[in-house]
């Protein structure tokens, strides 16, 4: 009997989880141009609009792909010495410094973008997709910084004993011990920030001061004329796109371990 | 050998290496983290103490005039104006009645799902996590259309005979006292039910990850100790799972709190205009019709400031479950 209604609760769970995306991604084969679901006269004309015929949409994805992949690869630079100073040294300093770059992820996102408007704008940068890129790297810094001290402390240390007794320097163990072994937490990190900047607004709409845009700020700008099917068709790549990813990262990393469960027992 | 650390491990291993000292990289590191992490933040509390010239533009001062503003009002002492108060009341309204509804029902579900095997717990991880990472505008877009009047839960309602049953019944008046309702048929939009409904699924799977880690870790030899002794599902859960749980129960709601205190798009979209939170009105002053960037900096500080108090409560909160 409990089984049942356990069973059950985890299902109606997932089914209103999964509801308003569905709806989304349905509405996208409308043939008008209005949201209805179920689609009337469903069509595939819209992915067509989409990804092809619609400039907008195009240069609008380009930009949020270049500014999510910079801006990852960004964070997870800034992110290793942080977090490889805190698991090495551990002192009141490298917690300090992995505070304040957590910090942006942490505080409501609009003060952030608020903050980063003004520091743009005073430095000439407002506007530049450089800026955003930066920008997008310092609110998902957190994220690598997690990830990547995790993969630290699951090193074993019994492994760069070994390293240091065979008379390896701290640069070769570095090399052959910690960097190989911490490598799937390092993508992992990547991914997880490279997929938040794809899905972020706020803060890039401060930032972009409406000199480009990218997807969801397109949509963002467009809230108050109403939504459209086309729309509908960047949430359906969107949602792909995290499926792939987290999928990826469950399929070659550990996800329960990243996500806080005990190490597998092997 | 595990006891000695591993610095001092591979410190003894290079021998030749400089004495620790705070080397070039280190301080370019803690230039670049405080310049991008910390100076928007400083930069937004200093330019709340600047005043708006007329025209579009602002100038440095230090005055308190936009914290004034926010919190007795523009014409004080002559007049007290709680519009923008009111706003930070709807924000912490809003956020704290959607956090709690989304703990209490993800409670369960983690720990469902932490019981699984750990095959089913990556899958549902990888469905969770998607729905998390789902931009705010899609997600606000789905809710939208589901209870949008023309092709949603309404039209739904009316089509299967639920309304006119609610009419007989004469729970649809109650409805149209709650502002549910209009003369024809029940309506979400706008609606304080919609905006939170859309907060608390928009933090549920982030309720499902803070959770996750906890109840994992949770000693499943207590429960099964209790079992055996013949405690019932509900007697393990009253007696063993929630004492342990209630300092991550209440970090996690506090996290998710902060998080829902800075949500923009489902407020606009939902909220009626009366009842809007102070996120939105940043975004007015500083980029919206009123072009007046100190005193969007003056309320992006008092979120700030509330938005701390609450993390460093949980924080407390968390120190506490560690020792």
């Amino acid at each position: 009997m409990l089984r049942v209604i356990s069973q059950g609760f985890m299902a109606l769970s997932a089914v209103l989880l999964a509801l308003p995306i569905v709806v989304v991604c349905g509405a996208a084969l409308n043939a008008g141009r209005t949201m209805f679901f179920p689609p009337k006269e469903p069509t595939f004309a819209r992915f067509y609009e989409f990804f092809v015929a619609d400039t907008v949409w195009i240069t609008a994805l380009s930009h949020s792909v270049l500014i999510a992949f910079a801006s990852a690869v960004l964070a997870v630079l800034i992110a290793w010495p942080v977090a490889y100073g805190l698991w090495a040294r551990g002192d009141a300093g490298s917690k300090l410094l992995a505070g304040l770059g957590s910090m942006p992820f942490a505080l409501p996102p609009i003060v952030f973008g608020v903050g980063l408007g003004f520091l743009w704008s005073f430095s000439g940068a407002l506007g530049s997709i450089w800026a955003g890129v930066v920008s997008h790297a310092a609110l998902f810094v957190a994220l690598p910084i997690v990830t990547i001290s995790i993969g630290l402390q699951s090193i074993d240390r019994a492994h760069l004993d070994a390293a240091a007794t065979m008379g390896a320097t701290r640069a070769v163990a570095f090399r052959t011990v910690i960097l190989p072994q911490t490598l799937p937490y390092t993508v992992s990190g990547f991914f997880f920030a490279l997929v938040l900047s794809f899905n972020e607004f706020i803060v890039m709409f401060f930032v972009s001061a409406s000199s480009y845009s990218t997807v969801t700020l397109q949509i963002f700008n467009s809230l108050r004329n109403g939504y459209t099917p086309t729309m509908a068709v960047a949430a359906i790549l969107f949602i792909s796109v995290s499926v792939v990813v987290f999928s990826a990262i469950a399929r070659w990393g550990d996800l329960p371990r990243l996500m806080g469960a005990e190490p597998a027992k092997t | 050998m595990s006891l000695v650390s591993d610095t001092e491990v591979l410190e003894d291993a290079s021998a030749s290496a400089p004495p620790r000292q705070i080397s070039v990289a280190q301080l370019v590191w803690w230039a670049l983290i405080l310049f991008l992490c910390l100076t928007p933040f400083v930069l937004v509390i200093a330019i709340s103490f600047g005043q708006k010239i007329e025209g579009a533009a602002w100038e440095w001062a230090f005055t308190f005039a936009n914290y004034e503003r926010v919190f007795v009002g523009a014409n004080w002492p002559e007049q007290f104006t709680v519009l923008y108060l009111q706003r930070l009341y709807y924000s912490l309204f809003y956020a704290v009645i959607a956090a709690v509804l989304a703990i209490l029902t993800a409670f369960p579900f983690t720990y469902l799902m932490t019981r699984l095997s750990r095959r089913a717990q990556s899958i549902w991880l990888v469905f969770i996590l998607s729905s998390l990472s789902l931009s705010e505008v899609f997600i606000v877009m789905g809710w939208d259309v589901l209870l949008s009047n023309r092709s949603g839960l309404p039209m739904v309602l009316k089509e299967t005979g639920v309304t006119d049953w609610l009419k007989a019944v004469g729970w649809f008046d109650t409805l149209r006292e709650w502002g549910l309702a209009n003369p024809r048929n029940v309506k979400f939009k706008t609606s304080v039910f919609a905006t939170v409904l859309t907060m608390a699924y928009l933090v549920w799977p982030y309720a499902v990850i803070l959770l996750y880690p906890p109840l994992s870790r949770l000693d499943r030899s207590m429960v099964e100790a209790a079992q055996t002794m013949g405690a019932g599902p509900w007697t393990v859960m009253r007696t063993v799972v929630l004492p342990t749980m209630r300092l991550p129960l209440l970090g996690a709601t506090l996290l998710l709190f902060v998080f829902l205190l800075g949500v923009y798009v489902a407020v606009t979209v939902f909220a009626e205009p009366a009842k809007q939170t102070m996120a939105v009105s940043v975004y007015e002053a500083i980029r919206g019709n009123t072009l007046n960037a100190p005193f969007g900096a003056a309320q992006a500080v008092v979120l700030l400031i509330t938005a701390s108090i609450f993390l460093a409560m949980g924080q407390w909160l968390s120190k506490r479950t560690a020792a």
